[in-house]
């Protein structure tokens, strides 16, 4: 296993129990030169596949400090189309030569026949999309080599023939793919607040030997005709009800690597930090609770 | 029911339009009255996601028209021509020559251009990475051979021509509060952008420069480069243009011809 590589002056590949947080473009400066107490950083691979250039070069730079997890937004697990070659040809280059720790998509679709909406739209459960989900998690963890995580999506609608409910598509769908889950507990909040589910039947469902990674983020809310509607626009900060729901979720899953993930309104770097160490207390609490019971 | 491929390809084709959605599709969704609000959330989502990629990658444009025209024109361009591809990272390809087809524009006349340059700085900042040309590589060959020799671009590397005066609009538009006045009439410009490493260069060239790049970027050696680039510019002084860039990373090697 320890072949010499271009690897050898790295952080280990292993993505650590405590907190990450998603590393963007006006943060790569502030990251190589402080060189923050973070666990780990997470990027969609979708923006570093270009042929060269400072991304790449950043990446390549804060890889040597920190380990990182991919997190696709571009594979389209639940289309009825077949998953696009090159793309998959495109991560699997990033995959080789990042060494991710944990490389994870949503439960979602966003292919059109000859476009893509790059959105991540609402799956309809049933039997047919599940088989198409498992399919197209076999074919990435083939072409990858590796396991990947699944993540629960945020949706605003439902389809009247859904036959099962989403927590029982995502535990069958890692289940029979191979895949692990990560646990996005926003887009559990979000999603439940917005069909009215029962949060705690969606989190008792899910298995805690299935989730291999947790997200944080924040989301607004806006007004419909009836009632209102949570967006999960990862613009703000995490919301104290989440919160919540992660200090209980610890407490029944265990410590869990937990990303801080801003995709707009991007802050200051030490915004993002300030939450990554509210988790890692959270973090820490639950590893000296552990060793307690031991 | 509709089928799986149905049922995505009619929620996904819908959200490029801003018609009602037909009942049909509508039957497909749970609604407790606010279906259709849900189903526009979406809609919204492709055109925001999207359109932002649009303005991240023509900050200048939209500068020169306002937000509230940018974004109008980018709702227009994503329904017209969305995303062809996985990444967003050069989307916006068609947008120089969609805003070409705008009437309302044609007060703007450099605009298409300006929108060029900035599409040409992106595709700059995500080219390949080359090694720079080295002086031991130049060292190595006869010198009295050297004009011989072609030069090898940084594939970054893209020239752009405009009859307006188009660096000196894009550059008084780079800085907050700028106002400078320029006149239209002032000239054409020739534009070089190059990323020899981390940062793109955007550089005002004259006609000689211009013409010796566009030569050895079709592959002529430096010698024939440099004899139609004086045809053009009596001026071009090839010993002034090697002294700032033959090892700047303009070039990244030598090439026989």
């Amino acid at each position: 296993m320890d072949e010499p590589s271009a690897s050898h002056c790295r952080a280990a590949a292993p993505v650590p129990v405590r907190a990450g947080v998603s590393l963007k473009a006006q943060h790569y400066q502030p990251v190589i030169e402080q060189r923050p107490s973070i666990g780990w950083f997470e990027v969609h691979p979708e923006n570093y596949m270009g042929a060269g250039g400072p991304p790449l070069g950043y990446l390549e730079r804060i890889r040597r400090d920190y380990p990182i997890s991919l997190h696709s937004v571009g594979t389209s697990l639940g289309s009825h189309l077949p998953l696009d070659r090159d793309h998959l040809g495109a991560l699997k280059g990033l995959v080789d030569r990042f060494e991710p720790g944990i490389v994870s998509e949503h439960l979602s679709w966003s292919h059109g026949r000859e476009w893509y909406t790059h959105d991540l739209l609402p799956l309809r459960y049933t039997e047919d999309a599940l088989n198409k989900v498992v399919e197209h998690v076999d074919q990435v963890q083939e072409a990858l080599q590796r396991k990947i995580l699944i993540e629960n999506p945020s949706t605003y609608l439902q389809f009247r023939d859904s036959e099962m409910t989403e927590q029982a598509f995502l535990v069958e769908a890692a289940r029979r793919s191979g895949a692990g889950l990560l646990l996005d507990i926003n887009n559990v909040y979000v999603s439940c607040c917005n069909h009215d589910w029962d949060i705690e039947a969606y989190l008792s469902a899910i298995p805690a030997n299935l989730v291999g990674e947790i997200h944080l983020a924040g989301h607004t809310v806006q007004a419909m005709s009836r009632g209102t509607l949570r967006l999960d626009d990862h613009g703000s900060a995490v919301c104290d009800e989440v919160w919540k729901l992660y200090k209980n979720c610890i407490e029944t899953l265990g410590p869990v690597p937990t990303l801080i993930e801003r995709d707009s309104n991007i802050p200051e770097f030490a915004e993002l930090l300030g939450e990554s160490i509210i988790a890692d207390q959270v973090l820490t609490a639950a590893f000296s609770k552990y060793e307690v019971a031991v | 029911m509709k089928s799986l491929s149905n049922l995505q390809q009619a929620f996904c084709d819908l959200l490029r339009t801003s018609d009602p959605p037909p009942r049909d599709l509508m039957d497909e969704l749970l609604d407790d009255g606010t279906a259709l609000e849900r189903f526009n959330v979406y809609r919204n989502n492709f055109i925001v996601l999207n359109g932002d990629a649009l303005a991240d990658m023509y900050p200048t444009v939209k500068r020169l028209i306002g937000d509230e025209a940018f974004r109008s024109l980018a709702n227009l361009y994503v329904r017209k021509h969305p995303p062809a591809t996985r990444t967003l990272l050069l989307y916006g390809d068609r947008f120089p020559s969609f805003l070409e087809s705008i009437p309302e524009l044609s007060q703007l006349p450099y605009l298409p251009d300006v929108a060029r340059l900035e599409f040409e700085w992106t595709c700059a900042y995500h080219a390949s990475d080359a090694k720079v040309l080295a002086r031991d590589e130049v060292a190595s060959i006869p010198a009295e051979t050297f004009t011989r020799f072609g030069l090898e671009p940084h594939p970054s590397m893209h020239c752009i021509g405009s009859d307006y005066p188009l660096f000196s609009i894009w550059a008084a538009n780079q800085e907050e509060g700028s106002d400078e006045t320029i006149s239209l009439d002032s000239g054409p410009s020739r534009i070089v952008i190059v990323r020899p490493g981390m940062e793109v260069e955007t550089r005002e060239v004259g006609e000689g420069t211009f013409v010796f790049l566009q030569r050895l970027q079709t592959g002529d050696s430096i010698e024939d480069a440099f004899n139609l680039a004086l045809q053009t510019d009596s001026a071009f002084d090839l010993a002034v243009f090697f002294s700032h860039h033959l090892f700047d990373g303009t070039f990244c090697a030598l090439r026989a011809c």
